[in-house]
């Protein structure tokens, strides 16, 4: 008898082991996350509290972020928001259960797109398209809520766009006397250089997989231009066209030819940043945001980097100033608040003040028109970026993994990161490509 | 105690709030998660009952290497019973000898244990580190230079360093177990047998290690279904990648839920782990056999 006791006791204890691990998958049943319970009291005319959760818990963004609630709650004694921040990919994690679970807040942070997409069909989120006034949309960009709009629906006020910029260390350039590419064949010719100079030619961190997702989809655009881009995301194309294969062998050609030296696999995108502002890289490309550490005191390369388009294709039917990029952080509205309207007079608000706070400080190039602000508090790298890149550019089509589905865009990033190792020929990219994202 | 025991309603009232907390915390999500598990669903909108097509999904017509996971989770497993235990056993049965600064070895070994996994792998990720690591470092200072690898970016060495790791972590644990447990026999049976002329390998093998059984087997127990949910280190060295060569099942399981919303695909693997540790634990029950009468 004692000994099936123990055995009994043994068993579940490993039981409960196991277990510890899957609760975290199961959590929906469980969580008891703090948001959406200021939704209990009923509404009244009285003092309301919205809950609001977004990704800003680094400095700078942290601080900019309280500066914006504690103005909006100053001037709104009745309507308070109180804010929750969770580090960019435990939000992921976070959003995603909370809103599974029915406990999402009232006003939340979402990326645009595809992340966005299960949320708006399940019906979490509140349609914005009655509560939008005219003279909101006047104050934004053209274009601006067009990643945010599902089946012709607004679902969302977005506040800060991407684009993808060629960053250059101009001092490297101009040691070695090496002219800023314009074209692919320039780069290609840059990347010798470099490597004879033993410098390393560019640099990207391959360990988070969308860095150099980034790379493959400029390229692609390029080949392609935005249409063709934009047509084989929404199935209407081939992933096997020819310009999406050229751009998966022009990734390989930049591989083989050493334009990013060794160790790319197992490198994270901070530490390649670190690299490049420590000067010892000639090249990076990435997204707007990165401008804002490149410019900070503690780097090495401030002032010394200028952001340019990425070097055009030859070949290519795309046109060179179109980018990778457009609308990508929103502020979304529960569908489950009780305070509708407040809740989406304060994310039009938060939204607002996020772009022009964003823009200032170089974390976030704004989706509302920006005329009014003290153009030389801008951080000049990304002044350039919308000078030199946005302003002008034809069309753009955002990073793939914003535009496609979760498994859609993680296959994708796989895919490339299998071109960028060599694994795979440019033509099975092609082809993968279009079996797993368009062939279901 | 005797009464204590034969009372059902003293038993029923210390038993019963661990029970309660159990129950909520531990049992019911495994039912909810075995219905997920049979459901099509990305975890916002309504599932779709599929019956029993996510786990043909996982073993008959897989596309995620998700066998390949398992796989590497078995290896795991294996050097971690090869590898581990053994060394855990040695320096616990050194320890237990009395060797001088004896306890501050002990501490010194459990050290890892303590530390947080997130900054166990940071501290890794710095050692690996191809430019400034301190392994490639000493392995060129020492000659070796042709060695120096990018350990954790390359597909050939990155389950291997990561294994190393994950092994490192735990010795210390599986010592003090064991080190407690040697620690707790007689001294008298030593001085008995060493009058007998036994040295000191004879007396690990024949005294120590034979009263040592129900722990060592808690070890592998523990060791064996640490490796196959073995998650938190892996995901912050290389997060399955490069190209997957480290996943594990956990690591599918995370990026199936939270990166592909497959919710229920993802329950499956949950499913899996558990029936696959529940299993293990009572095939390694069974091999070490009855207990010793004690």
């Amino acid at each position: 008898m004692k000994r099936v006791t123990k055995m009994i006791v043994s068993t579940l204890l490993a039981a409960s082991l196991a277990v510890g691990l899957s609760a975290c998958g199961n959590s929906s049943g469980t969580n008891s996350s703090s948001g959406g319970k200021n939704n209990n009291t009923a509404p009244k005319e009285e003092k309301i509290t919205l809950s609001f959760w977004g990704i800003s818990t680094a400095e700078p963004e942290k601080s900019e972020m309280e500066k914006i609630i504690k103005e909006w709650n100053d001037n709104n004694p009745n309507i308070q928001i109180e804010y929750s921040g969770t580090e960019n990919n435990a939000y992921k994690t976070k959003i995603k259960t909370a809103i599974a679970a029915g406990e999402a807040p009232d006003i939340m942070y979402s990326w645009t797109g595809g992340f966005a997409q299960p949320f708006v069909e399940a019906g979490k989120i509140l349609n914005l398209d009655e509560y939008l006034t005219d003279e909101t949309k006047d104050q934004m960009l053209p274009g601006a809520l067009d990643n945010i709009t599902y089946d012709g629906k607004v679902y969302g006020i977005t506040y800060g766009q991407m684009a993808g910029a060629l960053y250059v260390n101009t001092e490297l350039f101009d040691q070695y006397q090496v002219k800023i590419p314009t074209t692919f064949s320039e780069l290609m010719t840059a990347v010798d250089t470099f490597n004879q100079n033993g410098v390393k030619p560019m640099i990207t961190g391959m360990k988070d997989l969308w860095p150099g997702m980034w790379i493959y989809d400029m390229i692609a655009l390029r080949e392609s231009g935005s249409q063709l881009s934009l047509d084989a995301l929404n199935g209407k194309a081939s992933f096997t066209d020819p310009a999406f294969v050229n751009a998966a062998d022009k990734i390989q050609q930049l591989v083989n030819a050493g334009a990013f030296g060794n160790g790319i696999l197992g490198m994270t995108q901070d530490e390649a940043e670190a690299e490049f502002n420590q000067g010892k890289v000639a090249m990076l490309f990435g997204g707007n945001w990165m401008a804002s550490k490149m410019e900070s005191d503690s780097s090495m390369v401030k002032g010394k980097i200028k952001a340019v388009r990425f070097p055009a294709s030859e070949d290519g039917k795309g046109d060179p100033t179109e980018y990778v990029g457009g609308g990508s952080d929103a502020m979304l509205v529960s569908a489950d608040t009780k305070y509708k309207e407040q809740a989406v007079k304060a994310a039009t608000y938060l939204a607002k003040a996020q772009a022009e706070q964003g823009y200032l400080s170089g974390i976030n190039l704004p989706t509302w028109k920006y005329d009014s602000l003290d153009q030389s508090q801008i951080n000049p790298l990304a002044k350039e970026i919308m000078d030199n890149i946005i302003t002008g550019a034809v069309g753009s089509v955002p990073v793939w993994d914003i535009y496609l589905n979760g498994a859609d865009a993680k296959t994708h990033q796989d895919l490339v990161a299998e071109v960028f190792a060599n694994q795979i020929t440019p033509e099975q990219f092609g082809a993968q490509m279009q079996d797993k994202v368009n062939g279901n | 105690m005797q009464k204590l025991l034969g009372d059902k309603k003293a038993i029923f009232l210390f038993v019963f709030p661990t029970f309660l907390v159990f129950t909520i915390i531990i049992i019911l999500p495994i039912f909810f998660s075995g219905y997920y598990s049979l459901l099509e669903w990305d975890g916002f909108s309504n599932g779709k009952f599929i019956g029993f097509g996510n786990y043909v999904d996982l073993f008959v017509n897989n596309t995620d290497g998700f066998t390949k996971g398992v796989k590497n989770s078995i290896v795991l497993a294996i050097v971690s019973v090869g590898i581990q235990l053994p060394l855990s056993l040695l320096l616990a049965l050194i320890l237990a000898r009395g060797v001088k600064f004896e306890k501050l070895y002990r501490t010194v070994y459990f050290i890892p244990v303590i530390i947080s996994t997130v900054v166990i792998g940071q501290l890794w990720m710095k050692i690996y580190h191809p430019n400034y690591g301190m392994l490639n470092i000493i392995l060129n200072k020492i000659g070796l230079g042709f060695l120096a690898n990018e350990w954790l970016g390359n597909t050939q060495t990155a389950l291997g360093a990561v294994f190393v790791a994950l092994l490192w972590q735990y010795v210390g644990y599986h010592m003090l177990l064991m080190y407690a447990s040697a620690k707790s026999i007689s001294t008298e049976i030593y001085e008995a047998a060493k009058i007998d002329g036994a040295n000191e390998p004879t007396l690990a093998l024949k005294i120590t290690i034979p009263l040592m059984k129900p722990i060592l087997r808690v070890c592998v127990v523990f060791s064996v279904i640490g490796s196959f949910k073995a998650f938190d280190l892996i995901y912050v060295l290389t997060n399955g990648g490069p190209l997957h060569a480290t996943e594990v099942p956990t690591t599918i399981m995370y990026t199936s839920i939270f990166a592909k919303y497959q919710y229920g695909y993802g329950s499956a693997m949950a499913i899996f782990i558990i029936v696959e540790c529940l299993v293990a634990t009572v095939i390694i029950q069974r091999m070490f056999g009855k207990d010793p009468v004690n």
